[in-house]
């Protein structure tokens, strides 16, 4: 655990330094929301529709910037090679890269939140703390997956197109229950199939997780 | 006997149809400092990547400190230093080392950091981000870090590539010292003038094989040229 810790506080302390996956992705998402409420003059009824889309549209773009970036700064100086000579498994590791990234798209969802509800001009509601779960089992989904898979994609030449090629075919089932959930907390309407649909995604994550964790090892080897 | 402490049996290693190594076998006893000698694609960065771990050989033994070298004990015995750097630009010296000293588990990491940056002359520049630093300052916290958890084995990579005179000394005086202390030390150089004043042996790879293995006492520089170029 000292070691995912390390790696942790190393990724947080650089990110916090330059700012360049959180400036980057909330000036993304930002547009994002900027294009879609000029573009289009809906009713509320079908903005509240669209608004969920879009809020993980901005989430899982966003967030395939920061996993490219996290595995750049590592493959940048050879230290991609470095943590392949760590005394420490690759499942440490992972858990370290996987915390890092996973924060950092938290805070990034934390911040970029408002801004949607200002937009869409959501009327906030007790019901709106069930996105907590939504967005965090989602979003563990996304960078489980999206870690390994930054880990595989960062030795080849084109890591952004094999990314997404990987990661979206893999994840499409996680972002596609999410963005129904939380289109089911936007409009009010919570149905027994909510928490089964929760439950389906955490069972994903966990599974996702374990598999990333035990198989890192053999990534880091040439 | 005593286990040697790099033990390499039969070792080849192909990528697809390229072969990189064929029927490597080398013993480097305990304390010993081998120079591996030879052309550029002659295969000496692919042993060291076999010997840390990084890499399977595609057949044959690889054993250091008598087990396999990807065991998490093994690894905590050697450091690589090489032309990369295995440093962050976004930190300074001393973050960049003390996130080394945390994964290393370094007892009591504050003296030990001190320690090895006061031998590489950087005490004064710890605060200061690793990205303004010139490739020979780069380079000496390269050294630092490797020395941090103080390794048995040393595997070095074209250490002196691209480093200034007086970077090459203080490298040159740094290895002398991690030889006396009775460190194993595996380098790979072009500068024939650097392998004979510090190894005991020196080892020329040609065409992925080894051609020449024996001891570097009473060997010129000349005379390994010879060897060298008439490989």
């Amino acid at each position: 655990m000292r070691a995912a810790l390390a790696i942790l506080r190393k990724d947080l302390r650089m990110e916090f330094r330059s700012k360049e996956s959180i400036l980057a992705m909330w000036i993304f998402s930002l547009l994002i929301f900027v294009i879609f409420n000029f573009t289009f003059e809906v009713s509320r009824l079908v903005m509240l529709e669209i608004a969920p889309g879009l809020l993980w549209v901005a989430f899982i773009f966003s967030g395939m910037f920061g996993l490219n970036h996290s595995f750049a700064v590592e493959k940048e100086n050879g230290n991609l090679r470095s943590m392949a000579l760590m005394p420490v498994d690759g499942g440490q590791i992972f858990l370290g890269k996987f915390l890092s990234v996973t924060l950092i798209m938290l805070m990034f969802e934390v911040l970029i939140f408002p801004i949607f509800v200002i937009f869409y001009d959501l009327q906030l509601s007790l019901q709106f703390f069930l996105l907590i779960p939504v967005v965090l089992a989602g979003t563990i989904g996304f960078t489980s997956l999206g870690t390994i898979l930054s880990a595989v994609a960062v030795h080849t030449r084109n890591q952004q197109i094999l990314l997404s090629l990987l990661l979206w075919p893999l994840v499409s089932p996680i972002v596609i229950w999410s963005v129904n959930l939380t289109s089911m907390v936007l409009i009010g309407e919570i149905v027994p199939s909510f928490y089964s649909l929760l439950t389906r995604i955490v069972a994903f994550d966990v599974i996702f997780f374990t598999l990333a964790y035990m198989l890192f090892d053999f990534i880091l080897e040439d | 006997m005593s286990i040697p402490a790099l033990h390499l049996n039969k070792v080849s290693k192909d990528f697809g149809r390229i072969i990189a190594l064929r029927n490597i076998d080398l013993d480097v006893e305990d304390g010993q400092f081998v120079s591996v000698l030879g052309r550029n694609g002659a295969g000496k960065t692919t042993l060291l990547n076999i010997i840390c771990g990084v890499s399977k050989p595609s057949s044959g033994v690889v054993e250091l400190f008598g087990s396999d070298p990807s065991d998490t004990i093994n690894k905590s015995k050697l450091a690589v230093i090489s032309h990369e750097m295995f440093l962050y630009s976004n930190l300074t010296a001393m973050e960049n080392l003390e996130y080394y000293a945390k994964v290393y588990s370094i007892p009591n990491p504050a003296a030990k950091i001190e320690s090895v940056l006061a031998r590489v002359e950087l005490t004064h520049r710890r605060f200061d981000l690793v990205g303004t630093f010139s490739r020979g300052m780069t380079q000496r916290l390269t050294i630092a870090r490797a020395l941090l958890h103080e390794p048995s084995l040393l595997l070095l990579d074209e250490p002196f590539t691209g480093l200034d005179q007086h970077a090459i000394g203080m490298l040159t005086s740094l290895l002398k010292e991690q030889k006396q202390m009775g460190r194993t030390i595996l380098l790979t150089t072009h500068d024939l003038h650097i392998a004979k004043e510090l190894s005991d042996r020196f080892v020329i790879i040609e065409k992925h094989k080894i051609l020449h293995d024996g001891p570097m006492v009473d060997v010129t520089p000349d005379e390994i040229r010879e060897k060298y170029f008439t490989a």
